[in-house]
Order: structure tokens, then sequence, then C-alpha cells
């Protein structure tokens, strides 16, 4: 199996760019769905332009016999729509790949080891549609060709995607995707794999963005309240659940800003109500004093930050790990918050029911740190099993919970004060674990104040020395218990015990270490990979152990200036090599790779100098 | 059982400083619960910060003492999610027409449930004399030594142009009224609110005695459904009317949020809330 995760038969990546609205992102996005129809995987990376017309789009898809961790590295099949596209991409194109071109618009390098296939995608789309627009389907029509995908399949796609727009957009699109076929045939182009439709192999899997697949989270985890504000790239998770909540009975609303939103989903969670809001970094920061309100009122509320380049309005489209430092330490006085920082598509549905879970019991927000990269990044997925969903009423010990995963998922509520705790109910009393019973209101005899001042176990404002110091301890105390808890989890690392070489990241960057970690092991480098998804609190023990041994250690993360590194050194008082790349795009397995290959030079001068 | 005003008092002793006309606010509260014979568990009550903010501390309901002017999108929320609850939101001048002034229109479009008593002394109090969005013209306070140049807000212009479907004035020093108004408020279906002008004894910016000899109320045909005639009498200062000003019907956001539920269930099959199976099973 382990041999398998890294060799394949089927291993290949497509990429499409051309100009915003011309399509580039639908044509992909339909290949893609064709591709998840066959047996083997996909996996998609989108990077839009800020405007909505004009601008460079492109759409990355990678096609597996196996499970896929990261969008690859170079092009296997390349598709371009103008010039631009050409010039902005053709260094990424493998050695003998293959690229689609339009050359009446295009001039492309003929000297590259290339095979290139000229298709006049604007004149084909004239003629048989009378206008340019339908161009992409010509393209989608022609990859179909060269994939050797059955027309059906694709004209399905068509009528399901066009549906909405009417008979005559079908119509035209499905000529366009005729010529874009006919054209590959007539060119006699060589079908390279056949791409061939298997519905039974896929009844278990679904086709989500990590967007959706939060949205999905949500609602599994028995959230019915949303509220936000757009924002890119956050906006889909919004967008899915305002879809999606009336239909299970829930409640979404659109607020003014993002102050608003989080006070609603206060007043919501305060009524009793399980909630979310989804939003962005300039989101997060406005939303700063509600969340410490949050954490005094020790309210659950679950957060997400589908992180994008800043800072300021920085690069909405594009993707960036720099919201970290924010997360953890963006509070006025000192207030306890988890992070948690889904790794894949998968991961974003699991992780946000572990949101869940864990503000529910813990009473605290939950941020959960996602990226552009991952958000807008479609994958398979497949569906879990159902029956092994189950709702955890009352108290249970917390070593009985498990992270959820496709076999277990546990719901899990607040817990509320027996009838008999009620008559003398305090609402922030003093625990053994710090997690006092919270009355939902309705209750009798349950009501109580919930104050942002400081305040005495009944709720009632006290700013006496010894109160402050109490009840601080007791907000704390909770974040103890959780990282007592995190400790019994199984470790989250990987790669040889022997390895002298360390390698730490979080978030969506983990499939792109565990690629590079495969490329060193093929080349005799070994390495230890470790990728918490709770980033904070951090596991401490498991950390340690996981250093132990160690001669160098990398922190991979896509910012400037090294924040979870900083986070890291200040923990564990060590010294990583940091990998950094800031530049909106997800890092690739190649560039750690590099980064890996000069640590062991290091690793290795050291030994011949002992010797 | 008739409930009693006892039932609504915390054990909480207000802090407010004597003669402060909050205790008068307090009091009509209580009373106007006690007389709806609403359940102390079944309400909800949300306040911002400054004096005012103290208010939620003095319920025997389940109060929450927020942040600075996000006393109307979290009540808002609350009511959102349980529209079986009643609920009240408290704040002060700085509160909803400052630092929170922005989420009114956007609550009064909404037309959510929820009764908003804004208090009002002209000063920022708790915070020892700065001024306010109403702070007069002129008026010497420590942060404006050489006097207040900024216009004053006129609160019920505004609040009608916002078209909040319930709009009063109140003050303080006539509780018997303000109770009546109140009670009102929260029987109305959809956003009310109660703008009451309360003397601050310590900064006593709004004055007692001239408050007490320019209030009169509105006539007994002040017809409510009329605008412009509710404008024209919000603007006058001498005197300064109080009632209700303007009263309309329209649907409420808990309306609003039942209508997506049966449009979004319509489209399913079997008329009904869809699985979280359902739902995944058409991402395939």
């Amino acid at each position: 199996m382990q041999q398998k995760e890294f060799t394949s038969e089927v291993d290949f990546v497509v990429r499409i760019g051309g100009e915003g609205g011309e399509g580039v992102i639908s044509c992909g996005e339909l290949f893609a769905q064709a591709a998840a129809r066959t047996e083997y995987h996909v996996f998609t990376y989108i990077s839009y332009p800020a405007e909505i017309r004009g601008g460079f789009s492109m759409i990355q898809i990678r096609v597996r016999d196996w499970t896929i961790y990261s969008m690859g590295s170079e092009v296997d099949y390349l598709i371009v729509f103008n010039q631009q596209a050409w010039d902005r991409t053709s260094r990424y194109l493998k050695k003998g790949g293959t690229v689609i071109y339009d050359p009446d618009m295009i001039v492309v390098e003929k000297e590259k080891e290339a095979t290139f296939l000229p298709l006049p995608l604007t004149k084909i789309s004239v003629d048989q549609t009378g206008s340019k627009l339908g161009k992409n389907i010509v393209a989608l029509g022609a990859l179909g060709c060269l994939f050797n995908i059955e027309q059906s399949i694709m004209e399905k796609l068509i009528h399901d995607r066009f549906k909405q727009k009417g008979s005559e957009i079908i119509e035209k699109n499905l000529k366009a995707l005729k010529a874009g076929y006919r054209s590959g045939e007539q060119n006699r182009w060589e079908c390279k794999l056949h791409l061939k439709s298997n519905p039974e192999a896929k009844t278990h899997y679904m086709m989500l963005s990590g967007n959706e697949a939060i949205a999905l989270g949500a609602i599994a985890a028995g959230c019915r309240f949303v509220a936000g504000y757009p924002i890119t790239p956050a906006t889909p998770i919004f967008e899915t659940l305002t879809r999606i909540m009336p239909k299970v009975g829930g409640k979404a609303i659109q607020m003014e800003d993002e102050i608003a939103s989080i006070s609603a989903v206060i007043g919501a969670s305060f009524a009793g109500e399980k909630v979310i809001t989804p939003t962005s970094g300039p989101g997060l920061q406005l939303m700063g004093e509600q969340l410490n309100l949050a954490a005094m009122l020790e309210l659950p509320v679950v957060l997400v930050n589908v992180q994008r380049g800043g800072p300021s309005t920085g690069l909405p489209t594009k993707t960036e790990q720099s919201d970290l430092k924010f997360a953890i330490y963006g509070t006025a006085g000192e207030s306890p918050r988890i992070i948690l920082a889904p790794t894949t598509v998968e991961d974003c549905f699991y992780q946000t029911i572990r949101a869940f879970n864990l503000a529910e019991r813990f009473q605290m927000p939950v941020i959960i740190l996602s990226d552009q990269s991952i958000g807008y990044r479609k994958a398979t997925v497949s569906i879990p099993d159902f029956s092994g969903i189950q709702e955890i009423k009352g108290y249970v010990t917390l070593d009985d919970l498990v992270i959820p995963g496709t076999e277990k998922i546990d719901i899990v509520s607040r817990i509320e004060p027996t009838p008999e705790s009620i008559k003398d109910y305090k609402r922030f009393k003093i625990t053994e674990d710090g997690i006092s019973p919270i009355t939902r209101p309705g209750t009798p005899g349950g009501q109580y104040i919930a104050t942002g001042l400081e305040h005495t176990e009944t709720g009632k404002a006290d700013y006496s020395p010894e109160n402050h110091l109490k009840m601080t301890r007791k907000r704390f105390k909770k974040l103890e218990s959780l990282s007592r808890r995190f400790e019994k989890n199984p470790p989250e690392y990987y790669g040889s015990e022997e390895a002298e070489i360390g390698i730490i990241g979080w978030g969506s960057t983990e499939g792109a270490i565990r690629e590079a970690r495969y490329l060193a092991e093929e080349r005799g480098i070994l390495v230890r990979h470790l990728h918490p998804k709770v980033i904070s609190p951090l596991p401490d023990r498991q950390i340690r152990h996981f250093l132990a041994g160690l001669k160098q250690v990398m922190v991979v993360e896509e910012n400037y200036t090294g924040q979870f590194a900083h986070f890291i050194k200040a923990k564990f008082g060590i010294k990583p090599i940091e990998v950094h790349k800031c530049e909106g795009v997800p890092i690739t397995p190649e560039e750690i790779y590099t980064g890996i290959e000069k640590v062991a030079r290091i690793v290795d001068e050291k030994n011949i100098t002992r010797v | 059982m008739k409930r009693i005003l006892q039932e609504y008092k915390s054990k909480i002793a207000p802090v407010w400083c004597p003669g402060c006309g909050d205790y008068g606010v307090l009091r009509a509260l209580h009373q106007a619960l006690a007389d709806l014979d609403v359940a102390p568990e079944d309400i909800i009550t949300v306040s911002g910060i400054g004096c005012s903010g103290r208010l939620s501390h003095y319920l025997n309901t389940y109060s929450l003492h927020g942040t600075h002017g996000r006393a109307v999108p979290t009540a808002l929320g609350a009511k959102a999610a349980r529209p079986d609850l009643t609920v009240v939101a408290v704040g002060g001048d700085g509160d909803g027409l400052g630092i929170g002034g922005g989420h009114i229109p956007h609550a009064a479009r909404k037309n959510v449930d929820i009764t908003y008593l804004l208090i009002d002394n002209r000063i920022y109090g708790l915070t020892k004399g700065q001024a306010s969005p109403t702070t007069p013209v002129g008026q010497r306070t420590k942060t404006t030594p050489y006097g207040v140049y900024d216009h004053p807000l006129s609160a019920i212009p505004i609040f009608l142009a916002y078209d909040v479907s319930f709009i009063a004035r109140a003050s303080s020093v006539r509780v018997k009224e303000l109770t009546g108004i109140v009670k009102q408020a929260i029987s109305h279906k959809g956003m009310s609110i109660v703008y009451i002008l309360s003397p601050c004894r310590t900064f006593p910016v709004l004055e007692l005695k001239s408050l007490k000899s320019l209030i009169l109320q509105l006539p007994d045909d002040h017809p409510r459904e009329d605008k412009m005639k509710a404008m024209e009498r919000a603007y006058s200062s001498d005197p300064i009317y109080t009632g209700i000003f303007y009263q309309i019907q329209k649907p409420t956001l808990e309306d609003h949020l039942q209508n997506d539920f049966e449009k979004a269930c319509v489209t399913e099959k079997n008329n009904e809330k869809i699985t979280i199976k359902t739902l995944m099973q058409s991402y395939i």
C-alpha cells in the first residue's frame, strides 16, 4: 500500500489557461467532472483573477489512480486560450507534454520538447455557433477526444450545467462540443489514455470543494444557524449554507458586515443553537472584539477563516497561510480559543465536525484556518458511513470521543445542568475541567447574566484581584484539559523513525509535503513529517517525541515571515530551517524537495565533520 | 396566577447614580413584562456598553451584556434562532446612534421582531462626561473643551427614514407613560424602537427641569401610519412630543425565514426536511 502511495500507473496533470470570462474554469470543471466518473481520483486547483472579466484565469486538474495529495508540479497537458496564458504557463510544461492551442491567437515556441496540437478554437466556435463564446466547449470536446471520454457523458454534463440558461444555449454548447470531438478525430490525435466511465466505482464518492466540504460538515455536526457577509474566498461556504440551511430546517441570514455577522451568531448561540460564520482574513480582523466576547461569555462559536493573500485587501483570490498569528494571538486581553487547520478537502468536512464538537463541549470559539487553495480545490471525497454517525448527549468523559472520520462520527452537544443542579445554578461554576453546564433560554430557573465584564461564578460583575485570577484560570483550564486530551490522539506524523530530517507543516500544504517526502525517499533521503491539525493548543508531548533524534527540522509554510516557525521556536526552543513561499500560489512538492535536498547536504556535512 | 414585578428583578442591586433616569426605564420594563405576562425564562435581554448597558444585569431573564454598539445584531441573532422567545435590546445614545448606528437600518430592513430601548442622556456618562452624538452644539464637555461643533442627530426622523415599523419617544421621568409604550412596543410584531429621553444627574446636559416643561403627549388623533405627519412632529423641539409616532405592519424576519423553509422544502419531493445523507448524495 505504501508503495502504491507514490508509484502510479495513471497520474497526469491538465492545465487550462486563458482570460477571465472566457469559460476557462467551466471547461476545466466539466472535464474534472467527467474524469471523476471514471475509476480515477480527481483534484483541481483554480486561480481566478480578482476582476470579473479580464485578467489571467486558470484551472489545473490532476487525475490519478490513487489518492491525490497535491495539485502536482508539472503540466502534462496544457490548453491555452490566449498568448498571456501561454507566456505565463509554458514554463510549467513537462518535457514531452502536450499543448493544445489556438494558432490564430497564439505564437508558441516550438523548440520546446512537446507535442503541439494546433486547434483554431475561436474560428470553430464562430463557424458552429455564430459566437466565439463557445470556444471553451470546443476545447472540452477536444479534451474528450484526446482522452476517449464517451461523448454522451459530456453531453449530459452540459445539459446539467446549462439547464438554467435554456435550450438554445444548450444546443449551441452541444454543437461546440461535437465540433471539438470532430476536429480531434479529423486531426487523428493519438488517444493517450482511455478515461472510461465507471459509475459503479463512483457511488461512494462526492466531488466537493473544500468550501463545500466545510458547509456539509457544519450541517452534519448539527449546525442550524449561519450569519455571514460575503468575502472572497469564503463566500462559497456562505452561499452553500444559505441554499442548504432552509432544507434542513436551519436559518441563514446575510448581515450588513462582519461585526454584525458574528454578533448575530453570538446571539443565536446564546439562544441555544449551534452556529457558524464563514469569513476571510479582513473579516476575521473585524470580528476580533466579538470573538473575545464569545470567549468571555463561554459561548460556542465556530468561525471559518478561508485565508487569502494579505495584508489589507491584498490578493483576494490567491492563497496564503498568513493569518495564523492573528488567529492564535489576535485578542485584546487573554482569552482561550481553539485553532484547527484542515489538510485536504475531505479533512475540511471532518475538522468542521470536530470544530463544533470542541466548541460545544468546551464553550469557546473555534477558528478553522482553511485557505483559498483548499477552499476552491475540488476533489473526490468518499461518502462517510452514515451508520457510524451518532449523537452523544449529556456528559461523557472526553477520552470517549473519537476524532471524526469516515467510519465513526460523534456529534456532541453542550452540557446542560440537571434538574437537580439547576436549583442552585451558577452559570460559570468552577469545575475540575473548567467546563460549567449551560442552560438553554426557555428553561425555568436557568436564567443568568452573561457579561463581557469580569464576573463571578453566578455572572455578577466583579473586578476584585482574586476573582479575576480565579475566573481567568477557569477559562484557561478548559484549554488545559483539552490539551491533555489531544496528547492521547494518534500522533500526526508520518515517515521513518530513523529519519534525521524532519518537516513540519500545517493546513493545505500537507499533500505537497507528503509528495516531497516520497520524492526524497525514492532518492534515499529519509524524512519524518509532522502535520498537526490542531494548531492551538498544540499537543506538546507528541511534538517533543517527533523532534527527538532529528538533526534538522524544516518548517514549510505559505507566508513571508514564518509564522508557524516562530510559534514552534517559541514553544520548543528549536531553530528550524524555514521554507517560505509567498507568491499567492501553493507550494509544490518539487519546491519542497529542493529544500530537503539542501538540508540533507547540511546533515551529511555535519556527519563528516563529526567523523 | 398574575405575575408580579418581583419575578423580573435579579438579585443584583443597580449601581447607577441616585436619581438616574435609568431607574425609571428599568422599573417600566419590569412592569411591562409583568403586565404582559411573559415568563422570565422566555425573555432574552441584550445590552450594550455604558450606564444603560448595565440594565440587563438587573433583570431575571436570560441576559447578555455584550460589546459597545452590537446589542441590536446580537438580539437579532437570538430572535432569528428562537422566535419563541421575547427579545429586548437596550442601549444608549453612544451605543445606538454612534458606534452601533450602522446596524439599525439593517435590523429595520429585516423587521426582526425585537424591541430596542434607546436611552438618550445626551452625554457619555459612564466614562464621565464626553460628547455623544446627541450632545447639543456649543456644549462644553471633557472632549469638547471649547464647545461641541458636530451637529446633534435627531433619532426619530432617522428611524422614520429607516422605516422602523414601530417608533416611539418617551421619557424616563414619566414612568407610567413609558411602561404603556414599552408594552405596546413588545406586543408589536416587528422591529420596535422606544427612544427614551433620560436625564443624567451627574452630567446634566439634558436638564430634568427643561425636559419636564417641554414634553407633551402626541394628540390622541395622531395618525400612526402617516410618516410625513410623524416626521413633522418628530422635528418639533417645543413641545417635544412623546408617544407612538409611527406604527405599520409588515412581514418580520421570522416570517421570511419560515417562508424560506417552505420554499426550500416544497422543491424537495417529500415536502419535508432533508437528511445529511440525501444532501451528500446530491454531490455524487
